[in-house]
């Protein structure tokens, strides 16, 4: 699987959310796309998962160009994991996940095909729900959610990964655990994914491809190690920012604002 | 442990499906056995279910029972239209509080059919023209509730809010339009203020019994995009289901469901409440057990309450029947008593 992001421009409404945005992400391969609030980094997201339409520009899915598959091909090969998920109509895990083999599925058939059981009962034991299945959905803490979220896009089994803010919620150990696991399925499976988190040690430890995003516009795409510089990431956060290396890595560690809020 | 999980969800599902169906049967053979001449359950069961394994009973029992069965079955498919319409709209407003009644899709129908009957007091004669008339009615007052709660800011408590308005006033208008109807053609339609199955004739059963299956069926086949689209417009939008089209489907459907049992019964309030709340409780929120489930409920609990408007009108004689609704009223208003006390503790 190979996405390549042409000169992709969104608008909500009269406000610009993305300008000219161009990038490709290949098989096998993470790429993270960091940012402040409200630089587009969800928007771009979205937009290749369908849910919100470009008003200019295209993603392409191994040649073949968003616009051109049904929205149950699209179903199939794209998962993207959204921490928003209604639920004042009470419902279980086990019943949430199971709606995600639903584009695999024909639309009418009634039974559950076992294989579709043994998915879900896969990836919930790698992470770490399988304990969670019979409880709400609105009875779970914002950690236990966020991880039923993720093993949610994983039981999809997309060849397309869209994570926005994966390791929100998640406690030290969830967020390496959690990243590790996205890693090893990604080199499995030969999925292309892409990852919008605030945590630039999580990119720097887990990153194949950096993309820095700023007023809706990509600022920076390349390897982590060309990206994640010093006076970069100073302009995009306003933030003073200092590189560290940490078992033979770069690590980009914030250390005070630029400009002392005036609260 | 999915696979188990999942066998004892069908196995549950199951059990409570085949006790309703009991159930159902068991308070469907009670409501053809009481009236003024009392007849014996055990016979009644015989004559109905077991004829064509050929039982035969006295003929009396079975004239009886032939006489009665069309308002049985009035309610019971009366019950079942409305309690799958209160399960779709819960489902497409995501609001566990939806209920035709509460959300004043039946109050504008009722004033829609009344304003018909005022201008062509045949107008009631055909069935047909007075579904689609009613229908139109549900689906204004369906879009002026969700106008009004977004207007509102769009909360489950402003929805509740909204559909207590709009059903407010157009019972008020439906209840001025049927007093004028009554005093022009001497027709009691009043009933259909409160609802009764007992003026259901058995010509217009038809009218009825197979929009209404044929809709439930049409339910059950939109199983998948409804549980999708549980969990958010742009989730079930990833699975590929569009969220606009499930949506109005399922809204389109619903108000088609309450504009049936209007032209018929008229209104009987709550049922769309609360037999989506029991089937979700038992068989859990999947809509391919919940939406058999929810229909079977609501048919039990529209049964008991039409044996319930029986046996008082036995009791005190004189004064004519209890109108259906307020005995549905009064098991289901302290049943949104506590769906809402419940959400706002959570809260």
């Amino acid at each position: 699987m190979r996405i390549v992001v042409e000169k992709l421009e969104v608008w909500y409404n009269s406000t610009p959310a993305l300008r000219n945005a161009s990038f490709e992400v290949g098989g096998g391969e993470m790429a993270f796309v960091i940012g402040p609030n409200g630089s587009g980094k969800s928007t771009l997201l979205k937009t290749i998962a369908s849910i919100v339409k470009p008003r200019a520009g295209a993603v392409y899915i191994d040649g073949k160009a968003l616009s051109r598959f049904s929205p149950r091909e699209l179903g199939k090969l794209i998962a993207h994991a959204d921490p928003h998920v209604s639920t004042s109509i009470p419902s279980t895990v086990f019943e949430f996940l199971l709606t995600a083999r639903y584009p695999h599925q024909s639309a009418l058939s009634f039974s559950i095909p076992r294989q579709d059981l043994e998915v879900v009962d896969e990836v919930s034991r790698q992470l770490n729900v399988s304990h969670l299945l019979n409880r709400r959905l609105d009875q779970l803490s914002s950690g236990e959610l966020q991880r039923v979220l993720l093993a949610r896009a994983f039981v999809q089994r997309p060849k397309v990964l869209l994570l926005d803010e994966p390791s929100a919620f998640l406690d030290l150990r969830y967020r390496l655990e959690v990243l590790d696991y996205v890693r090893r399925s990604v080199e499995e499976s030969g999925i292309a994914c892409l990852v919008a988190i605030h945590d630039l040690y999580l990119a720097s430890l887990y990153a194949d491809k950096v993309i820095v995003m700023n007023g809706g516009e990509i600022v920076a795409a390349g390897a982590k190690e060309e990206v994640l510089k010093e006076d970069l990431l100073e302009e995009v956060y306003q933030v003073r920012v200092s590189l560290l290396d940490v078992n033979g890595r770069k690590v980009a560690v914030p250390l005070e604002p630029m400009e002392r809020a005036k609260l | 442990m999915a696979t188990p999980l999942y066998e004892r969800k069908v196995k549950y599902f199951l059990i409570f499906f085949t006790s309703f169906v009991a159930l159902t049967i068991f308070a469907f053979t009670l409501s053809l056995s009481i009236g003024p001449s009392m007849l014996d359950p055990v016979k009644v069961f015989k004559v109905v279910f077991l004829k064509p394994f050929g039982y035969a009973e006295e003929k009396m029992v079975e004239v009886i029972a032939e006489l009665r069965v069309v308002r049985a079955l009035a309610s019971l498919f009366c019950g079942a239209s409305l309690a799958l319409a209160g399960l779709l709209m819960q489902t497409t407003t995501r609001n566990p509080l939806a209920d035709p009644y509460i959300f004043g899709l039946s109050s504008t129908a009722l004033t829609l059919v009344a304003l018909g009957i005022l201008l062509a007091p045949d107008f009631m004669v055909h069935k047909a023209w007075v579904i689609a008339v009613s229908f139109l009615g549900a689906m204004s007052g369906y879009a002026l509730t969700l106008l009004l709660s977004k207007l509102g800011g769009g909360g489950s408590m402003a929805m509740v809010l909204a559909g207590i308005a709009v059903a407010s006033l157009f019972s008020g208008v439906s209840h001025v339009l049927l007093y004028l109807v009554q005093q022009m053609t001497k027709t009691p339609y009043v009933y259909l203020l409160m609802g009764s199955a007992s003026t259901v004739l058995e010509r217009d059963l038809q009218f009825l019994a197979f929009p209404s299956a044929t809709l439930a069926a049409l339910t059950l086949a939109l199983f998948k995009p409804l549980n999708a689209y549980l969990y958010g417009d742009e989730y079930a939008k990833q699975l590929g289901f569009s969220p606009a089209l499930t949506r109005n489907a399922a809204s389109l459907i619903a108000a088609l469901l309450t504009a049936i049992t209007i032209a018929f019964v008229g209104i009987v309030g709550f049922v769309g409440l609360i037999a989506p709340h029991v089937a979700r409780f038992l068989a859990g929120s999947d809509h391919r057990f919940s939406i058999p489930l929810t229909a079977l409920v609501g048919a039990f609990v529209t049964l008991v309450a039409d044996i319930f408007v029986k046996l008082t009108s036995m009791l005190a004689r004189g004064v004519g029947e209890l109108p259906l609704g307020v005995v549905t009223s009064i098991i289901g208003a302290p049943f949104l008593a506590y769906v809402v006390v419940k959400r706002v503790k959570r809260k």
